[in-house]
Formats: C-alpha cells, sequence, structure tokens
C-alpha cells in the first residue's frame, strides 16, 4: 500500500510536467501507459486500427489537458486509464450508431459477455475478484466496462427493471472494492 | 435529481455506463458535492483495476512515434510574425453559411481579446459595431440564454436570438485553457460538428464571442480545448463545457 502510494506520487510528478509541456515526461509517461491504453482499447473494440487510433486520441488528451489533471480527484494512473474507457467506450457507440445494430441483436447475452470478458482477463486477481460477485453483478458490471453499454441499455436488453441493474452495479463495485481493496490504493486527498 | 439520486449513479459513472445527459448531470453534481468526488476516486480506481486487467495487446509499431510527431511543438503566432490570413480562412470551415461580414466581427472580437490574430484587419469601427451588437443581444427580450456546465468549473452563458439569428459566448469566468492552446466553440446539430471561432479567456474581464448563424439548425453548443492558434476543423478533444440550445 505505501509503495502503491509512492507510485502513485511519482506518476503525478510526471503528469505536473507532462502539464508543463515537457516532452520528456510526456515520453516516460506513454512507456508506462501505451501498452495499457491500447490493450484496452484493443478488447473492447477487437479491431487493431481502431485501438490504434483510440490510443493517439488518449495521448494527445492527456498532453492537452494534463493541467486539468486534479490529483485529490483520483491517482494519474486512474485518469489515464479511465480516459482510455471514456474513448474506447465513445468509439464503440459511435461504431454500433454507424451500424444501425438493432439493440437486441448487437448485445449478445450478458452472461456470454461477461464469461467472455473474465476468462480474457490476463490478470488473476480481478479475475478472482469479478468470480466472488454474483453472476448478476458481474454481468451489469461486464456489459457495461467491456462492452461498453449504458445501464438502460442493458435494463432493456436484459428486460429488467433500470433501477435493478443500477442496484446490481452499484453492488457489485462496492464488492469489488472490498475485495481489491488493500491493492486499491484509496488515500485521502 | 437529489444528492442520493446522483451518489447512486456514480458506480455507473466509473464505469461510462451512462447517457451524456446524466453524465452531465453527474459531472455539474461533482463540482459543488463535498462527499461525491472523494467516492467516486475509489470507484474510478476500480474502473481502472478492470481496464488494466486485460490481456496484453502489443500496440503496432510507429503508434509511439506518431504520437510523439503529433504533440511536436509547431510554431505559433506571437513568436513569429503575424501570419497573413484571408478573412475567410480563419476561423471557418469550408461550407460554414456565414456573412463575411459576421466573420470579420469575430475576428475583430478575437483581435480585442488579445488573441494573435491579424491585427491589422482590427479596424476599430467594426469591433465597435460587434460590441454594441453583442451588447444589445444581451438586454434583449427575445434572447434566450443557456449556461454551459462541464467537467471544469466555469461561468460560461450562451445567449442568442433564436429568430434574429445572433448570438454571443459570454465568458465571464474560465481557466487558461494552457501553452499553446485555445479554446474552441462548436456548434453541434448535424453529423459534424460545425466550428464557432477560438477563443482564450481574459482574466478579470469578461469575453465575448458573437455568432451569427440560423441557431434552428442547432441542437448544442459544446467547447473544446485545441491547438492554438486555430483551433482544428473537427474536436480533437472531449469538450469540457456544453449546453443544449
Amino acid at each position: 500500500m505505501a509503495g502503491m502510494r509512492g507510485e502513485d506520487q511519482a506518476e503525478e510528478r510526471l503528469l505536473v510536467r507532462v502539464a508543463r509541456a515537457e516532452m520528456s515526461a510526456f515520453e516516460e509517461l506513454y512507456d508506462r501507459y501505451g501498452r495499457s491504453v491500447y490493450s484496452l482499447a484493443m478488447t473492447m473494440l477487437r479491431d487493431a486500427e481502431a485501438a490504434r487510433e483510440v490510443a493517439q486520441e488518449v495521448f494527445l488528451d492527456v498532453w492537452r489537458t494534463a493541467r486539468a489533471f486534479d490529483p485529490t480527484r483520483g491517482s494519474a494512473r486512474s485518469w489515464i486509464l479511465s480516459l482510455a474507457h471514456h474513448k474506447s467506450v465513445d468509439a464503440v457507440r459511435r461504431r454500433r450508431l454507424r451500424a444501425v445494430e438493432p439493440l437486441s441483436e448487437a448485445l449478445p447475452s450478458g452472461q456470454d459477455v461477461a464469461a467472455e470478458a473474465t476468462t480474457a482477463l490476463a490478470r488473476g486477481r480481478v479475475r478472482e475478484a469479478l468470480a466472488a460477485l454474483n453472476p448478476e453483478q458481474r454481468e451489469a458490471i461486464a456489459l457495461a466496462y467491456y462492452g461498453g453499454y449504458t445501464q438502460r441499455e442493458i435494463a432493456e436488453r436484459l428486460k429488467i427493471p433500470l433501477g435493478t441493474i443500477k442496484t446490481r452495479m452499484r453492488d457489485g463495485m462496492i464488492r469489488l472494492r472490498d475485495i481489491l481493496g488493500a491493492d486499491v490504493a484509496v488515500g485521502e486527498p | 435529481m437529489t444528492h442520493q439520486e446522483l451518489r447512486d449513479l456514480l458506480p455507473a459513472y466509473a464505469l461510462d455506463a451512462l447517457a451524456p445527459e446524466e453524465a452531465r448531470e453527474v459531472e455539474v453534481h461533482l463540482a459543488t458535492c463535498e462527499t461525491c468526488p472523494g467516492e467516486l476516486r475509489t470507484l474510478r480506481q476500480v474502473a481502472a483495476e478492470l481496464g488494466e486487467a486485460v490481456t496484453e495487446s502489443t500496440p503496432p509499431a510507429g503508434l509511439r512515434a506518431a504520437v510523439l510527431e503529433a504533440i511536436r511543438p509547431q510554431p505559433v503566432a506571437g513568436a513569429e510574425p503575424p501570419v497573413r490570413l484571408g478573412r475567410r480562412q480563419l476561423l471557418f470551415p469550408r461550407g460554414w453559411a456565414v456573412g463575411l461580414a459576421a466573420a470579420a466581427a469575430v475576428v475583430v472580437a478575437l483581435a480585442g481579446m488579445g488573441i494573435s490574430v491579424n491585427r491589422r484587419l482590427s479596424d476599430l469601427q467594426e469591433r465597435l459595431a460587434a460590441q454594441e451588437a453583442a451588447l444589445a443581444l444581451l438586454t434583449s427580450p427575445a434572447a434566450k440564454t443557456t449556461v454551459l456546465a462541464g467537467t471544469v468549473p466555469a461561468n460560461v452563458r450562451f445567449v442568442y436570438d433564436p429568430a434574429g439569428g445572433r448570438g454571443a459566448l459570454v465568458v465571464a469566468d474560465l481557466r487558461d485553457p494552457g501553452v499553446n492552446l485555445v479554446y474552441q466553440l462548436w456548434l453541434i446539430g448535424g453529423e459534424e460538428p460545425v466550428s464557432a471561432g477560438v477563443f482564450r479567456p481574459v482574466s478579470g474581464r469578461p469575453v465575448i464571442v458573437p455568432i451569427a448563424t440560423e441557431f434552428q439548425r442547432y441542437r448544442a453548443v459544446a467547447i473544446s480545448v485545441e491547438r492554438a492558434p486555430r483551433g482544428a476543423r473537427q474536436p480533437t478533444t472531449t469538450p469540457i463545457l456544453s449546453g443544449a440550445i
């Protein structure tokens, strides 16, 4: 935990240097996160060209908006990963809009997505944490995070009240936090 | 929405599972809430764990170089003699139906705000006319106002007269966008956002960006951070502020 916080601080300093337009800091940041960002985009988009575009956008955004990074709102690592996720979700949704897929056909069974996403997880710890959720919570979180669906789309597809999906997502995230707790550096700002 | 309802949306927000309107409501709430930012911080860490747990893929050769090339500093106005720009090419992408007079008004207003555009374009009379038009609009009973909200603290309004086709962005408080960057205003209607000009805030006094267009063609305005001095043809970053019109 202490090591984690030290790491966070090192990365925050790196972002501060990026905000001052230091190219060398940006290169270091890219070397730390390029692979994570690209891998997440690739997992969500399953298309090398699209993932490459997303990764490039993410790093341009990091460069341009590093000044807006606020360490009291989260670590540098979670900021970059959430930017990568956000852009990947946007790309997934744009693609769905273009394809004009009817939602019912576009969305595979939630259990399938959850199963596929979790077996594809390389990191044992997170995979185990997801396995500890009940199947409904796991499904809601996997469809949202890895599938890029909104809670409303998930509710419609699964024909379950929106409130129920919200509860599953919330309970699942709280459970994940508790399981991963020791490693999720939750420092008070 | 109440605090409790917004708080209940935080897990979905951290998972990017909200519709854009809901996400914006959460962001507005986060700007003022004492407890929600701390809670979101934890949820984001959990989401980041989900993100980092995926199977690794090797980025294509050349991605690193492409990214570094894209951020390489480019000469900006101010460092060099002013660039001679045609009025038409200065701020408006091709095909934007706006009269030259309106384009000139924006150019003049920008020049008046200390933006490094070709100052030789600025003509006192035109400047006064643009400011007068914007001021008249602000007090017109026909004018509608929308407050822009988003991910940064700001006091930015968009005032417009739907029938008259005139409007102005009023920037009372907005932080500096950063070195070599500007804010760019976008009109959002059809498939692609349309640029309505770039600006930089000025500390201590409001900045007014006049706009003339058919507002019924658009449903929202948004502001993104773009590269100085001219901005981009299409937004390259996620808008930091937006509002429905």
